[in-house]
């Protein structure tokens, strides 16, 4: 018995230092997919073109289906085709990627290729020098190939800094089998839109699925009705700081959200839920509306909801005497590919950048994980999820202008400002004026 | 052997290895962190030194609801003391005199210290949903429908609702330390003072516990300096919402780094965070050198 508890102490003390060999070669305990995740730069010779193999790093959020797989095919086709330059991946999830980026790219090691968002996040990257611009690699036709308007949220200092790859837009999602069973119709004004919610709610079922725990789905709705009532660029000018956030209109918006939680627009217990347990819970098939990004459609179109087949995508309501125009909507380019500005290989990042891009745009379109941002001409319609076809025809298509949503067109400490400000007018804590005031105090005061 | 521990040159080989990890990876990063929190610095560009100015933010404009996280960790505290410890005594000692299924019972109460704080929150996250959580269903099933809630969606109960897992968690952890120190006292003194005819419970309080005096201090320890840093479990389930109801120092200094860009202002928290912790140690030592004075 002594011999044998020797060898099992032995065994296990060589398990904990290989493990411990492990833990110090990869930096979080997510999964990847590639070996090292904190070396930004290939290990080869840095002379682009001399048949010496490169390989570039590329980070991702892509953890789940049906996008994980869609990239890896891209990446092996990309390998193949390429194989003077190979390009090795990382993923993360979501919310963990932000926190590892953020430190990633403070410290230097953020790799080649860098997934990252539109507006506000990005910008301390590029303010710190860490990106690289890419208007003098874009004069080869790569603007003819992006959709109007693609790279605008990526613009920063008149010179544009990534390739924007999704983009998102406000939809009103409407369980069609619960609208036609009441007899309702899709409300086209926000007077509509109230009377359909207490029609709803006094037959018991509940009027929208709201998730409020981390403020932006919330956030989503104010900023739509702010756009109704004062319009895109009234939006814009007052988050750049030119006007100001005690406009009328954005105190009437404030009024407007207020009277939807009146009227019993969300579930109680709302401010506790997570976005994911709102989707499952409108998939589920019991409520009536969903008011969200793009994005929120692919968790009802997934195998095993209730609703798949059975959601329609409108523009949220106008507002009778609203200053924008109906056909505005929150989003634009969301999602986008970053250069590292330090990347040892810089021409081969951008063309392996540009290439993931496309294929990433058409990816999420026609998953209906995001909307694209590059022409898509390419994909065979049949193969895109029907909603995602909608909302491309019934928003996006001869819209007039889109603003980013608010929290991604500001930066982190507005952003968060901005989210819990709108989450205290759910909450009906504090009045409209009051919530105007300290948005024009707290954002715009400093500037 | 003798030798060895006498000879000043072999003490401080043996010593030092681990004293000078303990000095880079402990004492360094509180020093330069204490520099950062004397920063504006959002973590990616320079920083600028703007000397005690996050300090007066913190406690004396109190901008950002520290105070507010500081009293909810001071409550956190209080529960674990005045709850989870006394939970955790009975347990230990009930098993440590001999029961039948000690060991079993010894590895139950232990398994939620062991599971995933991220796994211990999905649970409680399901046990309290609103619609379809366990909490409601049975509230509602003995009559008491009344008393249902929101619970983590409702900011007045959120905190408390929030406090109920952290305090369940680590039962078992105290339980076991203070079990280990229970075990450890001679079982002839029980047998004296049974002869002399003393009750189970006289037994407890008059001979067991004095004598588990130093560990019950260690346990005291870990449960307010755990309470002052608790992060996991309150990320997890409310990341200190619904409208910082349920905030405490550490997720509000994880938001200000992270989703702020705040380091310098984070930071701050960071080092108030270290100095609490210590001066909690140092009255948490004092109270009980005057206990065992008397």
């Amino acid at each position: 018995m002594g011999r044998f508890k020797k060898l099992l102490a032995i065994g296990v003390a060589l398990l904990l230092v290989l493990s411990l060999g492990a833990c110090s070669s990869s930096g979080t305990n997510t999964s990847s997919s590639s070996s090292s995740n904190n070396s930004s730069a290939s290990n080869s010779s840095n002379s682009s073109g001399s048949g010496e193999k490169i390989t570039l790093t590329y980070w991702n959020i892509y953890t789940s289906d049906p996008l994980k797989t869609k990239v890896k095919e891209m990446l092996d086709k990309w390998n193949q085709e390429n194989p003077n330059i190979q390009i090795e991946q990382s993923i993360t999830e979501n919310d963990a990627y932000k926190t590892k980026i953020k430190a990633a790219i403070a410290a230097n090691e953020a790799p080649d290729i860098i997934q990252s968002w539109c507006g506000g996040f990005s910008k301390p990257f590029v303010d710190a020098g860490k990106i690289l611009a890419l208007d003098d690699y874009l004069n080869d036709g790569t603007k003819d190939q992006v959709l109007p308007g693609a790279f605008d949220n990526i613009t920063y200092d008149g010179k544009i800094y990534g390739l924007t790859y999704s983009g998102q837009a406000s939809v009103l999602f409407v369980n069609k089998d619960i609208f036609s069973k009441y007899n309702v119709q899709v409300p086209t004004t926000f007077n509509d839109l109230i009377n359909a919610i207490k029609t709803f709610k006094s037959n018991g079922v509940i009027p929208f699925a709201l998730g409020n725990k981390d403020e932006w789905p919330g956030m989503w709705y104010y900023d739509l009705i702010a756009v109704r009532e004062g319009g895109v660029q009234l939006c814009r000018d007052a988050l750049n700081g030119k006007a100001s956030f005690e406009d009328p209109a954005f105190v009437r918006a404030a009024q407007k959200l207020q009277e939807m939680v009146d009227a019993g627009a969300f579930a109680p217990g709302f401010m506790g839920l997570s976005r994911d347990e709102a989707t499952a819970q409108f998939s589920q098939g019991n409520v009536a509306m969903y008011f969200g990004g793009n994005f929120d459609g692919a968790a009802f179109q997934k195998e095993g909801s209730n609703v798949k087949g059975k959601v329609d995508a409108y523009r949220f309501p106008a507002i009778e005497d609203g200053k924008g125009d109906p056909t505005e909507y929150i989003g634009g380019g969301a999602n986008a590919l970053l250069v590292n500005a330090n990347t040892k290989h810089k021409d081969e990042a951008v063309k392996a950048a540009k290439y993931l891009a496309k294929q990433l745009s058409n990816a999420q379109y026609v998953t209906a994980g995001g909307l694209p941002s590059w022409k898509y001409d390419d994909v065979d319609p049949s193969q895109v999820d029907p909603l995602a076809v909608q909302i491309m025809n019934n928003i996006v298509e001869g819209a007039k202008d889109s603003v980013a949503a608010w929290d991604l067109y500001l930066e982190g400490n507005d952003a968060q400002t901005h989210k819990d400000l709108v989450a205290q007018l759910f909450a009906k804590q504090i009045t409209p004026e009051e919530y105007a005031k300290q948005m024009q105090e707290k954002i715009n005061g400093s500037k | 052997m003798e030798k060895i521990l006498r000879d000043k040159k072999a003490i401080f080989l043996f010593v030092f290895p681990a004293f000078f990890v303990f000095v880079v990876i402990v004492l360094l990063p509180i020093v330069v962190s204490i520099y950062y929190s004397l920063l504006d610095w959002d973590g990616i560009s320079k920083g600028i030194f703007i000397g005690l100015k996050n300090y007066k933010d913190l406690f004396i404009r109190n901008t950002d609801g520290f105070i507010l996280a500081v009293r909810n960790s001071f409550i956190l505290a209080l529960l674990s003391v005045f709850i989870q410890l006394p939970i955790s005594l009975f347990l230990a000692l009930v098993l440590s005199r001999e029961v039948k299924g000690e060991k079993f019972y010894r590895t139950v109460y232990f398994i939620p210290v062991i599971l995933s704080t991220v796994v211990i929150g999905q649970l409680w996250m399901k046990i309290y949903n609103p619609d379809y959580g366990l909490l409601n269903f049975l509230l509602t099933k003995i009559g008491l429908q009344s008393l249902t809630n929101q619970w983590l969606g409702n900011p007045k109960t959120a905190l408390m609702a929030v406090f109920v897992p952290i305090v369940w968690q680590y039962i078992g952890y105290h339980m076991l330390l203070m079990y280990t120190s229970a075990k450890s006292i001679p079982t002839d003194i029980y047998e004296a003072a049974k002869i002399d005819g003393a009750t189970e419970s006289q037994i407890a309080f008059k001979i067991t516990i004095p004598l588990m005096k130093p560990m019950l201090k260690v346990c005291v320890t870990f449960a307010v300096i755990g309470s002052f840093k608790t992060f996991d479990l309150i990320y997890v389930l409310t990341n200190g919402g619904p409208l910082h109801a349920s905030e405490v120092p550490s997720t509000l200094m994880y938001n200000m780094i992270f989703f702020r860009y705040r380091y310098g202002y984070g930071s701050a928290m960071a080092v108030f965070i270290v100095a609490e912790a210590l001066i909690g140690t140092l009255i948490i030592q004092k109270l009980f050198a005057n206990d065992d004075a008397n």
